[in-house]
């Protein structure tokens, strides 16, 4: 069953963007937040990517795992790419841009592994941010993922989205949003 | 009749974008059956939703296209993708070429010759600028060829402008308000500006001039009929390999359609257009159509530009204002004005900043990750100017467009691009780093920085010319050896200038589009 989206009127009152995600089998709509505050269910990336995705937003960007990176790119991962959100096609990454993602955090966590002896998602967040904030400089020893700086630069600025790039986060830094109109329900 | 293959037009174009739509509007005008194919969605204005994230939807997804080269080209960012193209998330930012844009080859022994002149152009500049409304003060703005002036005032320099411009008088450099075609006052029954900087995200109220409040409703009152999701595969020719009648492609319901036609115009921007030409290759035209010479798919062209930040420790309000700045200087516009290289370059000075996305304030500074993340972007939010260079690339036929051997899910051979910046572009970036750094420390910086080298706009593949052996259309942008087939926008350029396009591709598709209505039996 499919829960009702709020109304236009609500979306816009309240400068809320919702995704569609599953929770208990359903498909709802929630915002980032709620989704991962829900522990929704990622469509796409196994649980284990995610946590790997969550703490690299995370570590990049604090506050991207609250506001929901996961949920963010998982459901645009399950979205045709022409309608795609994600800033990879920005930067040339061919589609399915969910061969990327997977791509990019199997060769962070095999980095983690070989440079510390266990998963990214397990690293303390001095040596996540020593790991990740390398990545823009080149691969670390036996990358095997895509190309690292991309990979660095479309997580981070995927973090940057959820983060500073809504309403909520203009709010946050003091500047006023002045929309015109506001995005429907989902990313 | 087959439903598929529907009753011969008089002109079908491929491309709903500014050159598409321009051509559209006159040849309907003039009282000739238009189709228009566009490969993207119907778009309105109220999809144009005021979000860094949803603006992605409008770019290119470019699937369809191998990017390589040493220095690739943006061809997503760069590239639409529906109704309106490229245009509806252009920034509006109009300055005409200069006099010696044309002829640079002449002049310098390199670069190429356009095959007309600026004085040929210059009433359809003037004509365009009415028509869609253009601001700017044509009196400050000291380097501006001869026209009409704008007939619209110019755009208002808020905080961050009018610092910036502090540091270029200190320089003894000039600025002058940006030409643009957004309005500053309600004009034709559409609204001013609001000086919200969502101009990438398409400008919903159009103020901003994109085709779909400018060619493309005037198109349709003429009665041209546009049809979406009509992915044209290539263009089809006669017999005897001829003449044009018609296009193929793949349309919305996933079938494969002819529209025939009288006379064919490929307005599909700078890959499509010289990927749908080269996927035509006939017996006659075997290497492609318009290719006899060996140049479909040469020289293409992006300007190499960078933005220069500085960091402020007051309110700059750098929210507003429209995307593409508010200010321009072209003191270095001269094409031997910096030393070490030809060509021309101009900045654009004081873009609405947002806090995301490519060209947002996070992205000023990708190094800064962590818990200095957020200290950075509270400072910057307020406290970040930024300017663009925008540099002149020399016209190299080495960066190019061709066909790969994998195709797509049309069965269309993807696009293999390949680009560098030569080494005349990279210096004129150069000297415009060091300029740019003096600029904001005079302006009272505390910090100054730039981005990495960039390339804006797409340009070339297609370029005009006088003679067949160097080009491949002619000056109204008739392929040559196929009468009836013309091609419009940027793929036309033989040079790019140091401008930014979209007012030139306006101008060249009015003068080539009234040349076909008004001398109909040379074409069809």
């Amino acid at each position: 069953m499919t829960a009702p989206a709020p109304d236009r009127r609500t979306l816009i009152k309240t400068g809320t963007l919702l995704i569609a995600c599953v929770v208990g089998g359903a498909v709802v709509h929630l915002s980032p937040e709620d989704a991962h505050a829900a522990s929704a269910t990622p469509r796409v990336l196994t649980p284990a990517q995610a946590d790997t995705l969550a703490h690299l937003g995370e570590t990049l960007v604090p506050g991207a795992s609250a506001h929901g990176i996961v949920e963010f790119i998982d459901s645009q991962l399950a979205t045709d790419p022409a309608e795609s959100l994600l800033i990879a096609r920005y930067f040339g990454v061919v589609p399915p841009f969910r061969d990327f993602y997977t791509a990019g955090l199997a060769a962070l966590d095999a980095a983690a592994h070989a440079a510390h002896g266990q998963s990214f998602a397990a690293l303390a967040p001095a040596p996540a941010l020593t790991l990740a904030a390398a990545l823009l400089a080149g691969p670390p020893p036996g990358w095997t993922g895509p190309p690292a700086p991309l990979f660095y630069l479309s997580v981070r600025s995927d973090a940057v989205d959820v983060v500073y790039g809504t309403p909520q986060g203009f709010e946050a830094l003091g500047v006023p949003y002045m929309e015109h109109i506001l995005p429907p329900r989902r990313w | 009749m087959n439903p598929r293959e529907p009753a011969e037009v008089d002109v079908v174009i491929v491309g709903a974008g500014a050159a598409g739509s321009v051509h559209a509007a006159v040849l309907a005008a003039a009282g000739r059956s238009v189709v228009v194919l566009e490969g993207g969605p119907p778009r309105k204005l109220g999809d144009l939703y005021s979000s860094q994230l949803w603006a992605r939807r409008l770019k290119w997804t470019a699937p369809a296209a191998q990017n390589g080269g040493a220095d690739p080209a943006g061809i997503s960012f760069n590239g639409g993708h529906g109704f309106g193209g490229a245009a509806i998330h252009h920034y509006a930012v109009w300055p005409r070429f200069h006099a010696a844009d044309f002829h640079m080859a002449s002049d310098h022994g390199r670069g190429l010759d356009w095959p007309i002149d600026y004085d040929t152009l210059r009433p359809y500049y003037d004509r365009i600028q009415t028509e869609v409304g253009v601001s700017g003060d044509a009196r400050e703005e000291k380097w501006r060829p001869p026209g009409a002036p704008y007939p619209l005032p110019p755009l208002p320099a808020f905080e961050q402008g009018e610092t910036i411009a502090r540091g270029f008088a200190a320089r003894g450099l000039t600025t002058a308000p940006l030409p643009s075609a957004i309005l500053t006052a309600e004009y034709h029954g559409r609204p001013a500006c609001l000086m919200d900087g969502w101009c990438d995200a398409g400008c919903p109220i159009g103020a901003l001039a994109n085709p779909l409040v400018t060619y493309i409703p005037r198109s349709l009152k003429s009665g041209a009929q546009f049809r979406p999701g009509a992915h044209v595969t290539r263009v089809l020719m006669d017999a005897a390999g001829q003449r044009a009648i018609g296009v193929e492609y793949v349309g919305a319901d996933g079938a494969l359609h002819v529209q025939r036609a009288r006379v064919v115009i490929v307005a599909a921007f700078a890959i499509e257009t010289p990927r749908i030409l080269l996927n035509s290759a006939v017996p006659k035209h075997p290497n492609g159509l318009g290719n006899a010479s060996g140049l479909l798919g040469a020289y293409l062209m992006t300007h190499p530009s960078i933005i220069v930040f500085g960091m402020f420790d007051h309110d700059m309000q750098n929210y507003l204002g429209p995307t593409g700045g508010q200010l321009l200087n072209q003191d270095h516009f001269g094409k031997t004005a910096t030393p070490g290289a030809l060509g021309s370059r101009q900045w654009m000075i004081a873009q609405a900043l947002k806090p995301n996305d490519l060209l947002g304030i996070a992205m000023s500074r990708p190094d800064i990750v962590g818990k200095a993340l957020d200290p950075f972007m509270r400072k910057a939010a307020r406290g970040l100017g930024n300017m663009v260079a925008l540099c002149e690339p020399l016209p190299d036929a080495a960066n190019r467009v061709m066909l790969a051997a994998e195709r797509d899910a049309h069965g269309l051979p993807l696009a293999r691009v390949t680009h560098a910046f030569g080494p005349d572009g990279k210096a004129l970036i150069a000297a415009a780093a060091i300029e740019g750094a003096a600029i904001m420390k005079a302006a009272g910086a505390t910090e100054t920085w730039r981005s990495p080298i960039a390339g804006q706009h797409l340009m070339g593949g297609c370029v005009m010319g006088s003679d067949p052996a160097h080009s491949v259309t002619d000056p109204l942008g008739r392929l040559h050896g196929v009468p009836n087939l013309i091609v419009a926008g940027p793929s036309l350029f033989p040079t790019a200038s140091a401008v930014n396009p979209t007012f030139t591709v306006h101008a060249l598709a009015l003068r080539s589009s009234e040349a076909i209505a008004r001398d109909w039996s040379q074409f069809a």
